[in-house]
């Protein structure tokens, strides 16, 4: 068979079949199924619309309003959006949400992967360590945040006592921009690394034992089958755990609410907590809080946009 | 009866999507519309407040009294946590499912009662309520001349101190009378000896200010002789010498180290922590830290008035209670208000749980917390110090706004490092924003 004829075979056997007419009564039958299809997505069709979709449509009528808390709005077009240009506040927590972001994403997910290369060896006690390390997980993000305050206090914290036990200075969690920056960064690595040691601890499980075997046949070091084993082969992990971080270091929240109330001054204001004090505190501005919610929605997209199509594979591995 | 999968498919839909449409209270539920106060006729009071528990105690005991003095009417207490306390009622007035009656704070009366969102007590309460409270009080429930509330009880800031710091700094004495409180001066006189004897990473004193505390600041203003707004409350009035002295006094605070650094207005700690753990020798609290301090400071310690400069001054701390303006039973509303702040009511309430009356009656006799009740008048002496006319600035229309102003320009100043007279350009212009919506 010359490759011409094999090609033609192939490109036959790929042409769909084609479709037998249906029995009398078939449409009918397509249609109820199609309903039934559709009574199955309706609960989750409602819930999605209702709690979901209807706020954001609703969040972006609001920021085209001025709006005093009760009720009573005026329609102000663009005003809130071009508030937003001018607003000091409004940067410096977009500056410090990125930031965020840049740390804790990268940090976090090494950490979460060096500890599941870990968890994933014979190393004794393992199963102690795993739920040490995935315990925070379960915790709520602001109790984690409460002990945070209890260990981050500059006066009577447990860090700085520590420090000064062997003879250090203590550190100025709670008054200085960055000590309060590091103090939030570092109790979210704490309650992140869990999550992400679960998700790369599953995709190391998953990676055949005898792609080690045939790599050290080869005499390859144990960084070799790192790097060009482990690494490639948590791929589709790594893209994951690459879009849930970031859109989680976006939306952080609770942590920031809790152990620093965006201070001192504004040097850990994140987005979602200027947008909170401004709808929800004395301030009452829902709209130009929706605003803020529009721009983090916009960016929040594009990113995960840009990184969808530029890894657009990587959810494939070979 | 036997069903097909589509009949139970169907039905299954169908109950689903009802429940979720009465879970969002898209449709109403016996329940609801039986308590809910669009539900008219049935005569139940709704009634929201957060309290700490001794709080609590104080409103069941004064809700029974008022049921039995008025048979058939009954009230529904609904304690929530002061957190969500203000978004909670903003949603419900929103949503047309506000209580008959809540408690509000002085800073954010101004706010619902210049929204339209209280009820105009005028000739729902008798003509003459208003002469029982102190001028100060009855001026913090005014809202354009009309009363929007009752003053249920106040709290003002006084200075506990640790006995065995002052013993050790070699202060011997502190004032005993609101007239003779420490100047400013004698007071900074007090933090120095204090800061020279006390051991490395403990601090002369804590001031109230955070949390919801940043009002607490406008008592330095107020003891400089300063406004904030002008007489007419529609233009600022900070860019005066008295506001000036007022952040300079209280930015030396944190750049001669008297206070730690850690207690600005956005700190996480709050100074009551801080005088327990004897972190600080003095506190700034209110008569509500007594029972907490009874408990929860291992040392001796006391209390004395807050300092005063050109006159005395303290913060208009407390609240109100007020009846919503959409309520269906108005009168039987304004009549609980009046009950909840008859003499008896409110001498019991505040002794419980440790707060300041606001009736004259009450603070010319007197009355003796359950806690430490030797400190009482100290207290009581303190409240006297709040004039009308700061509570008129203080209930004003947009003063939840002003308060976001303050607190965010006294952090870039106390922490910040931001000049007294940039201060003072931030407060101007901030104020004149928050006026202006």
């Amino acid at each position: 068979m010359t490759l011409t004829d094999s090609l033609q075979q192939r490109s036959q056997a790929d042409r769909p079949v084609k479709r037998v007419k249906a029995p009398s009564g078939g449409r009918n039958r397509r249609v109820r199924e199609a309903a039934s299809g559709y009574a199955f997505l309706l609960p989750s069709l409602v819930l999605l619309g209702l709690f979901l979709f209807l706020p954001l449509v609703w969040a972006l009528f609001l920021s085209f309003q001025k709006t005093d808390g009760f009720g009573t709005n005026t329609w102000v077009g663009l005003a809130n959006y071009r508030r937003l240009l001018s607003d000091p506040v409004f940067w410096r927590s977009t500056v410090n949400t990125a930031l965020f972001t840049v740390i804790v994403v990268p940090v976090s997910m090494a950490l979460g992967l060096g500890a599941a290369v870990l968890m994933n060896t014979v190393l004794p006690a393992r199963g102690l360590f795993r739920t040490v390390i995935v315990l925070p997980m379960v915790i709520s993000g602001v109790a984690t945040a409460l002990i945070g305050v209890l260990v981050f206090d500059q006066n009577n914290g447990i860090a700085n006592k520590f420090l000064g036990a062997v003879g250090l200075d203590g550190v100025p969690w709670q008054s200085t921009g960055f000590g309060a920056f590091t103090s939030v960064v570092l109790v979210t690595l704490w309650w992140r690394i869990g999550f992400n040691m679960i998700i790369y601890l599953a995709g190391l499980q998953g990676i055949s034992p005898d792609l080690y075997e045939s790599a050290k046949l080869e005499g390859a070091g144990g960084w070799q089958q790192f790097r060009y084993i482990t690494w490639p082969m948590v791929g589709p992990s790594t893209f994951f755990l690459m879009i849930m971080n970031v859109i989680y270091s976006f939306q952080v929240f609770d942590l920031v609410f809790v152990l620093t109330k965006g201070g001192p001054g504004n040097s850990t204001s994140v987005l979602v907590t200027y947008a909170y004090d401004n709808g929800f505190g004395d301030a009452r501005d829902q709209g130009y809080a929706a605003a803020i919610g529009m721009f983090l929605l916009v960016v929040t997209s594009v990113f995960t946009v840009i990184q969808w199509r530029a890894s657009r594979t990587r959810d494939l591995v070979d | 009866m036997q069903l097909n999968r589509r009949q139970v498919l169907r039905s299954a839909g169908a109950l689903s999507v009802g429940a979720t449409l009465a879970a969002c209270g898209f449709t109403k539920s016996a329940d609801t519309a039986a308590s809910g106060s669009g539900g008219a006729g049935t005569g139940d009071l709704t009634f929201t407040t957060w309290g700490t528990d001794s709080e609590l105690a104080g409103f069941n005991t004064a809700i029974a009294a008022f049921e039995k003095a008025n048979p058939g009417a009954k009230v529904a207490l609904n304690a929530v946590p002061f957190q969500q306390m203000f978004s909670n009622i903003d949603a419900q007035l929103q949503a047309n499912q506000a209580p008959d009656v809540f408690r509000v704070d002085y800073d954010n009366l101004g706010t619902y009662a210049g929204r339209g969102q209280l009820l105009d007590l005028t000739g729902k309460i008798d003509a003459t309520a208003g002469d029982a409270f102190t001028d100060a009080m009855w001026q913090a429930v005014q809202y354009d001349g009309k009363p929007y509330g009752m003053p249920h009880h106040t709290d003002t800031s006084a200075i506990l101190y640790n006995k065995a710091a002052f013993t050790a700094a070699g202060i011997t004495s502190v004032p005993t009378t609101v007239e003779t409180a420490w100047t400013w001066e004698e007071f900074e006189a007090v933090a120095v000896k204090l800061q020279k004897s006390l051991p490395a990473k403990q601090y002369p004193f804590a001031y109230n200010w955070q949390g919801q505390g940043v009002t607490r600041w406008l008592s330095w203003l107020f003891q400089a002789d300063g406004r904030f707004l002008t007489e007419d409350l529609t233009a600022p009035a900070i860019d005066s010498d008295a506001g000036r002295a007022a952040i300079d006094f209280t930015k030396s605070f944190f750049t001669k180290k008297y206070v730690p650094q850690n207690s600005s207005m956005k700190s996480s700690t709050y100074a009551s922590d801080l005088f327990f753990s004897e972190t600080v020798a003095m506190v700034f609290g209110g008569a509500f830290l007594l029972p907490d301090a009874a408990k929860l400071a291992k040392f001796e310690w006391g209390a004395t008035y807050s300092p005063r400069n050109k006159r005395g001054g303290g913060d208009l701390g407390g609240n109100a209670l007020v009846a919503t303006a959409g309520t269906q039973r108005g009168d039987v509303a304004a009549k609980f208000l009046q009950f909840m702040t008859q003499q008896q009511t409110m001498k019991d309430f505040c002794v419980t749980a440790s707060l300041l009356p606001t009736r004259k009656d009450l603070i010319t006799s007197g009355l003796a917390f359950a806690a430490r009740p030797e400190l009482s008048p100290i207290f009581l002496g303190q409240a006297t110090t709040v004039q009308p006319s700061d509570a008129k600035q203080v209930a004003s229309k947009n003063m939840a706004k002003i308060n976001t102003v303050i607190g965010d320009q006294l952090e870039q100043a106390f922490i910040g490092g931001q000049s007294t007279e940039d201060t003072i350009a931030g407060l101007t212009a901030g104020i004149k924003t928050a006026l202006a919506q």
